[in-house]
């Protein structure tokens, strides 16, 4: 397969957003050279500088908000090298010499987090809102129900009109025609990034690449009458999210190859084979989020390189160039003339740093003499994800931090437990908790290793317990600061938003009234749903589908002003909303009519939803447990030939057994605990207390057998 | 980068930390692992096919280079070495927590197998101090026991706590092996033949030790440290999230000096240098590492680091050749070296950005500011440490008080500290009501050992989002949980220890100033103190010629009633396994019924065996710890005395010898 290697590391520049490292073409060369040499340029926001390759700022920009993106533009038909780059409301245009030559004011309220330039059309996105420009004159104008990740518009040129995309936070992708929706496009994951494939969207133009940020990828056809999906890419591996995707021949195979960048640090080159399904053709993993990706042929001429920004500004190239190592003469390894002039700049401005930063601390340290100053710190960087995992329905916070992180302090007010990363090398310690007095669920402290700048943790919650997740994070910077980060761990928090759900099944109705208006109750329900956008939707009603991602169970939302309809096929989802909902409402002193309808299949509905994966789960443990014991047999009489095969058959799997069984860790015990949940809940609403029972449901499943646990459901 | 030479799948479990490498004909090198199910595995890859399978020893079936020992017992610790002055191969020692075995594998035969009251947790086998023969060294629950190739115990003593690694190693560079011994009260012991030349507090259980050269050794801890001593002076010492199973030295870049190479529990292998404790080289196994050892398995002269995996994976690594220059690893250098530097200069900016943006804030900040955590720049963070005697609601603890002066609030505090709490930090993180500018922290430390307290103090706003971090660092004296207040009623302590010593009084008075925790200082060495832990009292006298008396009446009660030896031993599993045998197809299923009986009788015999076991090895336990306090009471020779004569009477039986030992010192008289 293909081989690279870490070639060059381009100096450190500071923070940089997604999507603003680019190559620009090369002009005025032989067409015939099959390498071209590209000038890469990437733009700091954090310096407000924008850089090229081996870091010789172009132009600064003036200081003021980040830039968001950064695109290349042009006329159509012409080399795209016109700079056009977006911060705050702003969008500002600079030729490749770093000359300005547009400012345009967007005069949206919020700032601009997606862009895409094409000839004289200008399309950028707020968070909720789409505009199009011709020459900067207002075009078109969309109001998204979720928030827009990123935009792209067909290439004018092949297709004959313009239609744009936005990538929506609600798993859409959202086809406009003018100010009109056209269509939906439903994909797997909320989408975070779109790129057209072989940067012209294939033969017919149409043809769209995106990467969601639960990490999956697809690629699908955008045609007139609708999408048609070419393939989709599960996140088998569990990497991170896409951030940036380009597509380049870096095989050198005629047929161009993608390009991903994720935010773990996960470099990945696709290939596509005959039938053009993508296959992993080579992968490299970097430590912090990979901004933005690029092919092309920079550090050395007649080899090209994928090139990559990651969120502390460091730009690393993978080259295809064979790698030797030169050894000298002496003991150490000889470096060429090109790094040693490198490192010697580099110490040189070192030294002048640290002469200044020697006065700074000084007069640092003179000001804690003085009555009237005050110390003020100027607030960090932090980049943090906190999402849902489908696979194991538990949470994985990432935090990410332009230093090296020193310390952290987890702290909840709810009770969750906090997971092992594999990845994480921090040394953790979990401190007594003082529940009673200080409300604290959780304290546990990380301490990093050195050069830990990306911190991953993964949490397990509880549906019913909600609260707030607290991060403070320590940067080793003097002076030293810390920073607090909330997460909110929401009633329902193992559910998911989806696009459609089966009617068929037996549902459970939650129905209320009352003096609320639409903005209240669509507070409530984001108060107790993820990825429920905070605005308001548009019109009078909504509706939202939800799936539970531990069991499978499904929710509909419905509400409108006055009045809300809740629909779940599990009995306790419908009785965590009861109770949160009304409490809510209590809070806010309004009248609450709450009326329920609760089917009575539902319930076994549900138990039998479980049966296969409790089963599964206890067949899992039950061989696991026999393992060592078989392993032992199999040593004492020398071989397995003599056990049964079914025996047999779990020593060959053994391996694989174990590694299911590590990778859900106390399954079987979320699921005990939401089968009592489930027989607790169903006799709540009959207005009976059966926590007496428990220990006989428990007994029932320490014998699990469906028929059983049915019975005794019904009977009890 | 440095690949391994050999790899090699044996298809059999090893049990961590138990593996060896011997020479059992004098040529051959063997691999040695204990395994499950009470065996313990040889490969001998070099003379196939040539062994006669009689005694113990029986070939295994799925792989003919191996031979299957069986103990019967579950293996506690085992080692290979030369015991016999007159023996051409070496000695297999097996432990188990009942007996040792002395094995001689060439010949097939049991050279000696011994009953060992206190277990056998960690084996050392070599020359101790001036005892001529080699001894095969065994640590069990606080006590140490070695024997000669006879079986004869040359050489017994006590130590503080159940021991879990032993290393040989010449200490005090006098030319005669120390005893190093690594307990689970936390202690690293140095014993001279039977004398405790000095010791060393670390703050977890010390699970393993190895002779680096000279008088440097690496130990491993419990909680994942890993790190290396010269004599008493820490080197370097390095912590991870994963536990260190097996350590060795041994010199992997062939620069003359050793290095540490440590095999983890998630599987990965490095050796760190054993002057800085940077990485020089790691790799990676599927499954925790069982033990790490050394030879020329190989058979071509050259010795190999050979490590091993629970799963049975075995790699052996050739030290680096001369071409690769100390680089073991396949990242380049200058990539390293400028990320290096670009890093530092990043940080250098960033703090300077800092300062900078700092010089242009301004005093009276308005509201919007407030988030940032802006506080007056003259704040300092007061920490008092004092002690307070239990209550009713709280157990008696120290007090550390940490405030700011201002209106500034403490949003929460990080202690740091090792040995002392439950994982190596505390965390105190007040409600948003609770919320002030002040935070009291209690604190137990279990033991008295002085402790540095590293405090992190967040300090900002009540609703700010960043806030100051300040760094502080306090030291708890060791002995803080003794309480100057004493009660008038409480019962004057009964036993005293007096001693002399040639140092003013003012000397004495300044030690108990820096070594209690005293509200104010102290000006006379006569002073009584209640124990905060126990609650008796501890008295220091000192007479103006330099005598110091000090009463203590924490005694140690000792619980004489010696568990009786339970007669639970039966030959029940040959029973069962005649019934099994003997039945004929009539009577089966009759006899499995036996069986079943019988078994469930021989598992309710076994569980009050195991009781009256584990009652008895705790009994032996504080037995052996009394012997030792009793022995610490006395210096020198007197208390080599103590220990020798409270042996000699436990193992006559006479328990009334062992009060009067320990109250006289003597058996005599």
């Amino acid at each position: 397969n293909l081989l690279m290697v870490m070639s060059s590391l381009f100096s450190q520049v500071g923070v940089t957003s997604q999507k603003t490292m680019k190559l620009l073409p090369t002009v005025g060369r032989k067409a015939t050279q099959k390498y071209q040499q590209n000038e890469t340029i990437f733009f700091s926001h954090w310096e407000n500088k924008c850089m090229t390759f081996f870091c010789q700022p172009v132009f600064k920009s003036l200081p003021g908000q980040k830039i968001s993106r950064l695109e290349l533009g042009g006329a159509l038909g012409t080399p795209q090298e016109k700079i056009f780059v977006s911060s705050g409301s702003e969008v500002r245009g600079y030729t490749k010499k770093g000359k300005q030559f547009l400012t345009f004011e967007a005069n949206l309220t919020e700032s601009i987090n997606a862009m895409h330039v094409s000839g004289a059309d200008l399309f950028v996105c707020a968070s909720y809102i789409y505009n199009h420009y011709c020459d900067c004159k207002d075009q078109d104008y969309f109001l998204s129900g979720d928030k827009i990740n990123d935009v792209l518009c067909l290439p004018v040129e092949t297709v004959g009109r313009i239609v744009p995309i936005l990538a929506c936070q609600d798993r859409v992708l959202r086809v406009l025609q003018g100010s009109d929706l056209q269509y939906d496009v439903e994909v797997p994951g909320p989408p975070t990034v779109l790129e057209l494939l072989n940067r012209d969207g294939g033969k017919g133009g149409e043809e769209v690449l995106y990467g969601t940020a639960d990490g999956k990828l697809g690629l699908v056809q955008i045609t007139k009458s609708g999408p048609i999906t070419s393939w989709e890419l599960d996140n088998e591996k569990k990497k991170g999210g896409v951030l940036c995707i380009d597509t380049f021949d870096i095989v050198g195979d005629g047929v161009k190859d993608i390009l991903v960048g994720r935010d773990d640090g996960t470099v990945e080159v696709y290939g596509l084979d005959s039938s053009n399904e993508p296959t992993l053709r080579f992968e490299n993993v970097l430590s912090e989020s990979v901004t933005s990706i690029q092919g092309g042929c920079v550090g050395k001429e007649m080899y090209d390189e994928v090139l990559a920004t990651t969120y502390t500004g460091w730009v690393s190239g993978l080259t295809t160039e064979p790698q030797q190592m030169v050894a000298g003469p002496g003991d150490e390894i000889k470096m060429s003339r090109e790094t040693q002039g490198k490192v010697a700049a580099l110490r040189a401005e070192l030294e002048q740093l640290q002469v200044k930063v020697l006065q700074g601390r000084e007069k640092y340290q003179q000001s804690s003499q003085s009555s009237t100053a005050v110390s003020s710190v100027p607030v960090f960087s932090i980049n943090d994800k906190f999402t849902l995992c489908q696979d194991d329905a538990s949470y994985s916070l990432t935090l990410e931090v332009q230093t090296a992180i020193d310390n952290l302090l987890l702290q909840s007010d709810v009770p969750i437990d906090l997971l092992d990363v594999e990845k994480n090398s921090a040394v953790v310690s979990f401190s007594e908790c003082d529940s009673e007095s200080n409300g604290n669920f959780l304290l546990a402290t990380y301490r990093c290793q050195a050069n830990t700048t990306r911190l991953e943790l993964k949490v397990r919650s509880i549906e019913g317990q909600y609260g707030t997740l607290q991060a403070y994070v320590t940067p080793r910077l003097q002076p030293k600061t810390c920073q607090v980060r909330q997460y909110q761990i929401k009633p329902l928090s193992l559910h998911q938003r989806t696009h459609a759900i089966d009617q068929e099944r037996p549902m459970n109705t939650l129905r209320l009234t009352g003096q609320f208006s639409f903005a209240e109750i669509h507070s409530w329900v984001v108060f107790c749903l993820p990825e429920v956008p905070e605005k308001t939707p548009a019109g009078d009603s909504i509706t939202f589908y939800f799936q539970n991602t531990f069991l499978g169970t499904q929710l509909e939302a419905t509400y409108c002003k006055g009045e809300a309809n809740f629909k779940s096929d599990n009995i306790s989802t419908i009785s965590i909303l009861k109770d949160v909902l009304s409490k809510e409402a209590t809070k806010r002193k309004i009248n609450l009519n709450t009326s329920y309808e609760v089917n009575e299949d539902s319930v076994s509905h549900t138990l039998r939803m479980i049966h296969p994966k409790l089963e599964y789960q206890l067949i899992l443990a039950k061989k696991v447990q026999l393992i060592d014991a078989l392993k032992e047999l199999q040593v004492h009489e020398g071989n397995a030939d003599f056990l049964i095969p079914e025996y047999r058959s779990i020593l060959d799997e053994s391996a694989q057994l174990l590694e299911e069984y590590k990778k859900q860790p106390a399954h079987l015990e979320r699921l005990y605990g939401m089968i009592t949940d489930l027989f607790i809940d169903k006799f709540k609403f009959k207005g009976q207390n059966v926590k007496t029972k428990v220990s006989q449901l428990l007994a029932i499943l320490n014998n699990y057998e469906l028929d059983s646990l049915m019975e005794f459901f019904s009977e009890a | 980068m440095l690949v391994p030479i050999f790899t090699l799948k044996l298809n059999h479990k090893i049990n961590p930390r138990m593996v060896a490498i011997g020479k059992y004909d004098g040529i051959h090198p063997c691999l040695t692992a204990a395994t499950q199910a009470g065996k313990v595995f040889i490969h001998n890859p070099h003379t196939r096919g040539q062994r006669p399978a009689a005694h113990r020893l029986s070939q295994s079936t799925q792989d003919s280079d191996i031979s299957l020992l069986n103990i019967n017992q579950a293996v506690s610790c085992l080692t290979a070495g030369t015991l016999g002055p007159n023996t051409t191969g070496h000695t297999l020692l097996v432990g188990s927590q009942t007996n040792l075995l002395a094995y001689d594998v060439h010949d097939n035969t049991d050279i000696f197998y011994k009953e060992v009251t206190d277990g056998a947790n960690a084996i050392v086998l070599g020359k101790l101090g001036d005892i001529p023969n080699p001894l095969a060294i065994i640590g069990g629950n606080c006590a140490l026991q070695g024997f000669d190739f006879e079986g004869n115990d040359q050489f017994w003593t006590v130590t503080g706590d159940n021991v879990r690694s032993l290393v040989l190693c010449d200490f005090t560079a006098d030319g005669k092996n120390e005893l190093l011994v690594g307990s689970e009260d936390f202690d690293i012991r140095v014993f001279r033949e039977d004398e405790l030349v000095t010791e060393m507090a670390e703050n977890e259980t010390v699970t393993s030790l190895c002779h680096m050269h000279g008088s440097r050794f690496g130990y491993a801890l419990a909680n994942g440290t890993v790190g290396v001593y010269d004599r008493t002076a820490r080197y370097w010492r390095i912590k991870s999230k994963n536990h260190a199973m097996s350590i060795h030295a041994f010199d992997l870049n062939a620069d003359g000096v050793v290095e540490l190479i440590t095999g983890w529990s998630n599987g990965k292998i490095d050796a760190r240098s054993d002057r800085t404790g940077e990485v020089i080289f790691k790799d990676n196994f599927s499954s925790s590492v069982a033990g790490v050892v050394e030879g020329d398995y190989r058979m071509d002269g050259q010795i190999q680091l050979i490590c091993s995996s629970v799963e049975g994976e075995v790699r052996g690594y050739l030290p680096a050749s001369k071409e690769m220059k100390g680089n073991l690893m396949d990242a380049s250098v200058e990539q390293d070296l400028i990320r290096e530097l670009s890093q530092r200069k990043q940080n250098l900016i960033l703090e300077l950005r800092n300062y900078e943006e700092n010089a242009k804030a301004l005093p009276g900040v308005s509201e919007g500011e407030s988030k940032k955590g802006v506080i007056p720049a003259n704040t300092q963070l007061q920490t008092a440490l004092s002690v307070r005697r239990a209550t009713e609601s709280q157990r008696a603890h120290i007090e550390l008080n940490i405030s700011t002066p201002n209106e500034t609030i403490i949003r929460a505090v990080l202690i740091f500290a090792e040995g002392i709490f439950e994982g190596e930090s505390h965390v105190v993180h007040p409600s948003v009501q609770n919320l002030s500018g002040c935070v009291r922290v209690p604190i137990i430390p279990p033991k008295d050992i002085p402790v540095d307290l590293h405090i992190k103090a967040f300090v900002g706003g009540k609703t700010s989002t960043q806030f100051h971090v300040f760094e502080i660092t306090r030291q708890l004296p060791r002995f803080s949980m003794y309480d100057l207040n004493v009660d008038p009623s409480a019962t004057q302590p009964t036993g005293k220890v007096t001693f002399s010593i040639n140092d003013r009084p003012q000397r004495v008075v300044m030690w108990l100033n820096q070594n209690f925790l005293l509200p104010e200082g102290i000006d006379s060495p006569d002073i009584t103190f209640t124990t905060l832990r126990a609650g008796g009292l501890l008295k220091i006298n000192m007479q103006p010629s330099g005598e110091v008396d000090e009463f203590h009446s924490v005694h140690q009660k000792l619980t004489a009633a010696m568990a009786d030896h339970s007669n639970y031993i039966r030959n029940m599993l040959v029973q069962a396994e005649d019934a099994r045998l003997m039945g004929d197809w009539r009577n089966t299923k009759k006899r499995y019924i036996e069986l079943y009986d019988l078994n469930r009788d021989l598992i309710n015999e076994y569980k009050i065996r195991s009781n009256n076991h584990n009652a008895l090895l705790a009994r032996l336990k504080s037995v052996n710890q009394a012997i030792q306090r009793a022995g610490r009471l006395r210096v020198g020779k007197p208390k080599t005395q103590v220990i020798t004569a409270c042996r000699d009477a436990i193992k006559n039986n006479n328990i009334n010898a062992l009060f009067k030992i320990m109250r006289a010192g003597t058996a005599s008289s």
